[in-house]
């Protein structure tokens, strides 16, 4: 059979990438609104939920390996200089302490730009030693053996400071990468202010986010022979592998990385950490197993953040809402390194303006490194764009939600694409509907004399959420009628696992109970990309879908044979294989059993993209505050969430996502903050107890649902991305809130006490 | 010193300072019990002693000499699911579920002393345990549930 090679463009994370895909063997005619469906759309139980509440799922940190050893990090006390000295012999003589690890023992490995175990200090909580000894006790308590004595040098760690002329240079390149600021600009935006009847300019600041994943990052290693082996507490087990084998000068076969169930990762995952560094490199110097876990402060010090942001917006419009200009002006903390994940984006894309130019300065400084997290970019992007249209709202004297009625963007204005389909005006529509939007917003019309005061906001959003190839998956029929399905992709929490085991059950005729899915090994399993950017299931289901096909026909050919009749003839369901000519039948565990060791084997992968088409997953999401003026507390009352984001595969699993989601953007509108002390350099709250993420009693009455809205241009399964949507219009929604209850503009999260008695302030 | 977990028996010799944590998952392999925070500030490492939820990185396992300890592994009854179980199961009341068996036993532990709690009681009982997947809705809908109530909604 001759291949053929082609490219397509895939979004991952707001960014689009060009893809080499194989076409797949065959193409099915994609689910449509009509098509006919018996497994996917059901609410299935999840699969792993049973090894969850039991205690039976091992996660990274639960490996016990015969012999294996602990580790812990030595850690930079200042936000920069130089470790002038690091004498590891007290520690090293130490009963039960194993070996340690410096720079001279490790190759040059570079993690966010820094080199690891480096003695030029970047950052406060840099690692610059490891101890592994018998018990993480005995590795923790030589840590205070170590001769550790550093040069403090000036550091720099606000955005304002770092890019002050005589700030200190935080990489020798400067305080800023080379393309730094990037401008994207469409239209004249100085013709569309000069046309606008109003014109509004406000600033925006959106705090360090830390994703506070239960399970922190994480490694086990253990060599035998050349090979090594990696359990990774990781989003990407494909990208961890490439990582070590780059790092230790390894062929990729020599590499194998596994990760079966994860608690966490939410975008900090994706890839090789200094932890899987360090396990590797003292398991080689050892000979032994060795795993390292970060402890809770490593993990809310240097294991990724949402970036700050400070966005300077103007828009202008005319006196019916019509937007005529958008420009943002757009500072970005990424820390020692990360990429450029800014908040422009979503300016662009929202809504319908012919001229939009934003300007991002991104800024290198002296603390830990940015990482994705959950919607980089739209995130913060979606609090300074949907609070300044409520601002323009009220300059207009429109409803908001009208206002953005106004604007319905139809098309991906920036590329001039069309969308493959978008249902957010259906969104809009049952959103408000559920919420009682008009009803509310009346009812909170006056602002009143009194203490506690109600109001209610709506933000809507947009996310790149199509997936893309490339990704492979196997589907085996073992004789007695139990199906596996085999793809490398990981199940963070997601539901992955439920899903593609409902695709392979529809396809086949399958009971779902007689269905599992395998995941999270290099060794084994073919290729699938990283679990982020919300591309698991558009990515891989298609794959699967097309194995289980090609599965289902080997199975129907077996099967014609034993029931008298062609394969065309055949259907199947609920287990069972159906000749529609004569009503004969046959359970697929009978026709297995009966074809004894052979074993039918499907192949499948995910084909292109539908060229010059923009996919996006869209969603409008409402709420409703209690404010308390003397407290300064903030209370969210109910939220409405409304997402088109294609076929709905699981709708139980999908809406456990929307609400996670949800309580995350609530945690980072009033909650979530990192705090620095600016004249130490010093992170002031790496803890559970001052990082304060939401408790299950800040959690309020949440309504997430779906518009129907199976997407087969998409792709033949019809689901896109969903993630990361529900996260991107909350913060603003419940900003726009507390702004209606207080009748001022909210230009600052999180929404703590102290910031919303001052707002109180400026209402008076 | 005796440790009585999950109806069994054993002989451990913690250090004084040994955490119940630390005996439970690196002398007894007993890892359900999960490592979060260490400082009491997450619930992840909640167990039952003597019936009553305990964060055991904050519980000296010398403080616990013929005490009665309950971890996850030991609340199925001969593999039949404990009630709680079964609720998280069908309500979906966890996702990477690294916080579950700490949620379970705080729900456990809360349903012995409330029987028949409103949701509030529920959202006050279960405080002292984060989820950073956001399960929270359905949680309270299982531990409702798991009390024989039909949730609201």
């Amino acid at each position: 059979m001759t291949r053929r090679f082609v490219t397509t463009k895939v979004e991952i994370e707001g960014r689009e990438e060009t893809k080499v895909v194989e076409l797949p063997t065959r193409n099915p005619t994609p689910w449509d609104d009509d098509a006919d469906l018996h497994v996917v759309g059901q609410r299935v139980p999840r699969m792993d939920a049973l090894e969850k509440v039991t205690g039976d799922a091992r996660y990274t940190a639960d490996l016990q390996l015969a012999g294996m050893l602990h580790v812990a990090l030595l850690r930079a006390p200042i936000a920069r200089g130089r470790v002038t000295t690091l004498d590891l012999s007290a520690a090293l003589a130490m009963p039960g302490v194993r070996g340690g690890l410096t720079i001279d023992d490790i190759p040059d490995i570079k993690v966010d730009g820094v080199r690891l175990l480096d003695r030029t200090i970047h950052y406060a909580n840099q690692p610059v030693a490891a101890i592994c000894a018998d018990s993480l006790e005995i590795a923790v308590r030589a840590l205070r053996a170590i001769a550790m004595t550093v040069d403090a040098e000036p550091h720099v760690v606000t955005a304002e400071r770092a890019l002050a002329a005589d700030a200190p240079r935080v990489r020798s390149s400067g305080n800023t990468p080379r393309t730094s600021p990037r401008i994207i600009s469409r239209g004249d935006v100085d013709a569309g202010l000069r046309d606008a009847d109003v014109t509004i300019t406000r600033e925006y600041h959106t705090p360090t986010a830390l994703h506070t994943a239960l399970e922190p990052h994480g490694a086990v290693a253990e060599w035998s022979g050349g090979q090594l082996t990696v359990w990774e507490s990781t989003q990407g087990i494909f990208n961890t592998r490439r990582d070590v084998a780059k790092a230790f000068a390894l062929p990729l076969s020599s590499v194998r990385v596994i990760k079966n169930y994860m608690g966490g990762g939410f975008g900090a995952k994706n890839g090789a950490s200094h932890a899987t560094y360090v396990a590797v490199a003292l398991a080689k110097k050892l000979g032994r197993p060795v795993r390292c876990i970060l402890d809770r402060e490593g993990e809310q010090t240097d294991a990724g953040n949402r970036s700050a942001t400070t966005q300077r917006v103007t828009i202008g419009a005319k006196r019916d809402g019509t937007l005529t200009a958008i420009t943002l002006d757009a500072t970005i903390s990424l820390g020692i390194g990360g990429w450029l994940a800014g908040p422009a984006r979503i300016y662009h894309e929202l809504y319908r303006c012919a001229n939009v130019r934003s300007s991002e300065t991104f800024v290198y400084m002296n603390t830990g490194a940015m990482a994705s997290f959950r919607a980089p970019g739209s995130v913060e992007g979606a609090f300074g764009l949907e609070c300044a249209m409520d601002a323009l709202a009220r300059e207009l004297d429109l409803d908001p939600l009208e206002l953005r009625r106004r604007n319905y963007a139809e098309h991906d204005q920036d590329k001039g694409r069309p969308y493959s389909n978008k249902q957010l005006d259906e969104c809009y529509r049952l959103g408000a509907a559920r919420f009682g939007w008009t009803r509310a917003r009346d009812s909170h019309r006056d602002v009143s004399a009194s203490r506690v005061r109600r109001g209610v906001g709506m933000a809507s959003l947009v996310w790149g959420a199509g997936g893309g190839p490339p990704a492979y998956a196997t589907v085996r029929i073992n004789r007695d009628g139990t199906i596996e399905v085999l793809t490398g992709a990981q199940d963070l929490g997601t539901g992955a696992r439920t899903v593609f085991a409902q695709i392979a059950a529809e396809v086949l005729g399958a009971k779902i109970g007689d269905v599992r899915t395998v995941l999270g090994d290099t060794e084994r399993l073919p290729f699938a990309s990283n679990s982020w950017g919300s591309i698991t299931t558009a990515s891989v289901g298609p794959a699967v879908r097309v194995a289980a096909e090609e599965a289902r026909d080997s199975l129907f050919e077996a099967a014609a044979g034993m029931l008298g009749t062609e394969p065309e003839d055949l259907e199947s369901r609920d287990g069972e294989i159906h000749a529609k000519s004569n009503d004969a039948c046959m359970l697929i565990r009978d026709v297995c059993e009966r074809l004894g060791e052979v074993m039918i084997i499907g192949q499948g992968s995910r084909g292109p993209n539908p060229d010059k088409t923009a996919i996006a997953a869209f969603g409008a999401q409402f709420a409703e505050v209690e404010v308390d003026t003397e407290t300064g507390r903030v209370r969210v009352m109910r939220i409405v969430s409304a997402h088109d984001s294609g076929r709905i595969i699981n709708p139980t699993l999908a809406e456990s996502q929307l609400e996670g989601g949800i309580i995350q953007g609530l945690g980072y509108a009033l909650f979530e903050e990192r705090v620095l002390d600016e004249r130490l350099g010093l992170p002031l709250n790496p803890t559970m107890h001052d990082y304060k993420i939401p408790t299950i009693g800040d959690v309020p009455r949440i309504d997430a649902f779906f518009v129907d809205a199976p997407d087969a241009v998409a792709n033949h399964t019809g689901a896109k991305g969903l993630a990361e949507p529900p996260i991107i219009g909350t913060a603003p929604a419940i900003a726009n809130a507390v702004a209606n209850a207080l009748g001022v503009d909210v230009s600052e999260i999180p929404l703590t006490p102290g910031r919303v008695l001052a707002l109180g302030r400026r209402q008076t | 010193m005796r440790l009585i977990v999950n109806g069994a028996s054993h002989d451990v010799s913690p250090f004084d300072h040994e955490t119940l944590l630390t005996t439970l998952r690196e002398r007894l392999q007993l890892t359900g019990t999960k490592l979060v925070c260490g400082r009491g500030e997450c619930g992840a490492c909640t167990v039952l002693l003597d019936g009553i939820s305990v964060y055991s990185c904050l519980t000296l396992t010398a403080a616990c000499e013929s005490r009665t300890i309950t971890t996850i592994e030991g609340l199925s009854d001969n593999g039949e699911l404990h009630p709680v179980q079964a609720a998280f199961i069908e309500h979906d009341a966890l996702q990477c579920g690294f916080c579950t068996p700490g949620q379970i036993l705080a729900a456990v532990a809360l349903l012995r002393d409330n029987n028949n709690p409103t949701e509030d009681d529920v959202r006050r009982g279960m405080s002292g345990n984060l989820c950073r997947c956001g399960a929270y809705p359905k949680i309270v809908r299982a531990v409702l549930a798991a009390a024989g109530q039909t949730p609201n909604d």
